[in-house]
């Protein structure tokens, strides 16, 4: 005779208590604040495109009508953006980026379809949040281009940055093989063709390195 | 008891067959989305192009230089010993073992710092520990290392100092000749009271 037989409930009562508690651990299970929505090669493609960008003419608009649809916030620390900032632009200082105040009023935004521009001091402050939040799927938020220095710079007459391309970032600005060559006419970089660069890579195999 | 026994052997074959789905996921391991924000608001990743070339003329062998711009800049022109990893190729096979190794300082350069940024983010996604971005990329490299601008005479000393290296550097990386000191012409050296511990021309 064996044990279940017993009680013949017993078993039964054993497995709904098994899945009673898988079913609470679950559904407790913490809920991750972001998630990534593309992939790492989506990412980088959706660089490589070189998309989501906004620029500093379009700003024009922004200013004077101050349409609905776009939003600019302004990710410099609150005393750098008291001394000066773009005109109807919010404060969102970067480290204050997950406060769920702040996170509401992104999804917020979003789910309302609205353009929400990021800017910092230049475009390189501000490259790093932008990118996170395109990676954790917010597509509407975009980058302003030269960031706060070249909207200061061209305050007055923002229009004609129009024709301008100094707010382009990835050119170089300089023909540095010219500019660096060696000044007693020698090649440069001569030796660096034949002469493979001598890297560490991490070791791939996880055997511990032989002792002495 | 039969039954039971069924009942028993149905669940767990439920519950194997759900393990199959969870283990269903082919991207690489990455850091939560909060800890890489966290990463990302520091601005501790960013090295100035001084630095660099300071690491590199003292054969620094911790410093591992990754160029992310694409395969026809680099080989125009690209900082002696640098590796070349364009943004695109970033996941091809092989090159993530530049990355995470013990006591290496893996800086990326650009043009400017745009790019080595992006590339700085999404290798931070991956988990990756020890990357820099040299600020400025190669753009401030021409300014500041191959052709230094002179500091004003009544510039705090820092600055006259740094541009002291710089022309060091600038005759190392180039092989210009080194200016003679005009003997007749010397400034006498006034200490100030220093304003700002900012260096001149930075990026």
């Amino acid at each position: 005779m064996h044990i279940h037989e017993l009680n013949p409930w017993r078993t039964l009562i054993a497995v709904s208590v098994f899945v009673v508690i898988l079913a609470i651990g679950f559904l407790t299970m913490p809920n991750p604040l972001f998630k990534y929505e593309k992939s790492m090669d989506e990412s980088i493609e959706a660089l490589l495109d070189g998309e989501d960008y906004f620029y500093p003419w379009e700003l024009v608009d922004v200013i004077a009508n101050k349409p609905d649809s776009i939003v600019l916030f302004d990710i410099r620390d609150n005393f750098v953006f008291g001394q000066g900032h773009i005109p109807g632009a919010e404060n969102l200082s970067a480290n204050t980026l997950t406060d769920p105040d702040n996170l509401e009023r992104l999804e917020a935004l979003r789910d309302m379809g609205v353009t929400i521009v990021l800017y910092g001091e230049n475009e390189l402050q501000a490259n790093g949040p932008w990118m996170f939040f395109r990676q954790v799927g917010f597509n509407n938020i975009k980058l302003l281009l030269g960031g706060y220095e070249y909207y200061k710079a061209n305050e007055d007459d923002l229009y004609s940055t129009i024709d301008d391309d100094a707010y382009f970032s990835g050119f170089p600005r300089y023909n540095y093989a010219e500019m660096a060559a060696p000044k007693d006419g020698s090649e440069l970089n001569a030796d660096q063709d034949n002469k493979p660069v001598q890297v560490r890579r991490r070791e791939k195999s996880s055997v511990a390195a032989g002792g002495c | 008891m039969n039954r039971n026994y069924i009942l028993l052997t149905i669940l767990m074959l439920v519950l194997a067959v759900g393990t199959l789905f969870l283990t269903s996921d082919d991207e690489p391991k990455q850091i939560d989305p909060e800890e890489l924000l966290q990463e990302i608001i520091q601005p501790t990743r960013y090295v100035t192009t001084d630095q660099v070339a300071k690491m590199i003329i003292q054969g620094d062998p911790s410093l591992l230089m990754i160029d992310v711009r694409p395969a026809d800049e680099y080989a125009e022109y690209a900082l002696p010993g640098s590796v070349n990893i364009p943004l695109e190729e970033l996941l091809n096979e092989g090159n993530m073992g530049y990355f995470g190794v013990p006591g290496v300082k893996v800086v990326f350069i650009s043009n400017d710092d745009i790019r080595a940024d992006q590339t700085w983010v999404l290798t931070k996604r991956l988990g990756v520990d020890g990357t820099y971005v040299m600020k400025g990329g190669l753009n401030c490299w021409m300014q500041t290392i191959i052709e230094p601008s002179q500091p004003d005479a009544d510039a705090p000393s820092v600055d006259h100092k740094l541009y002291a290296f710089r022309k060091g550097a600038q005759i190392y990386f180039t092989g210009a000749e080194a200016a003679t000191p005009e003997g007749d012409n010397v400034e006498v050296q006034v200490r100030r009271r220093e304003k700002s511990n900012v260096a001149a021309g930075g990026c």
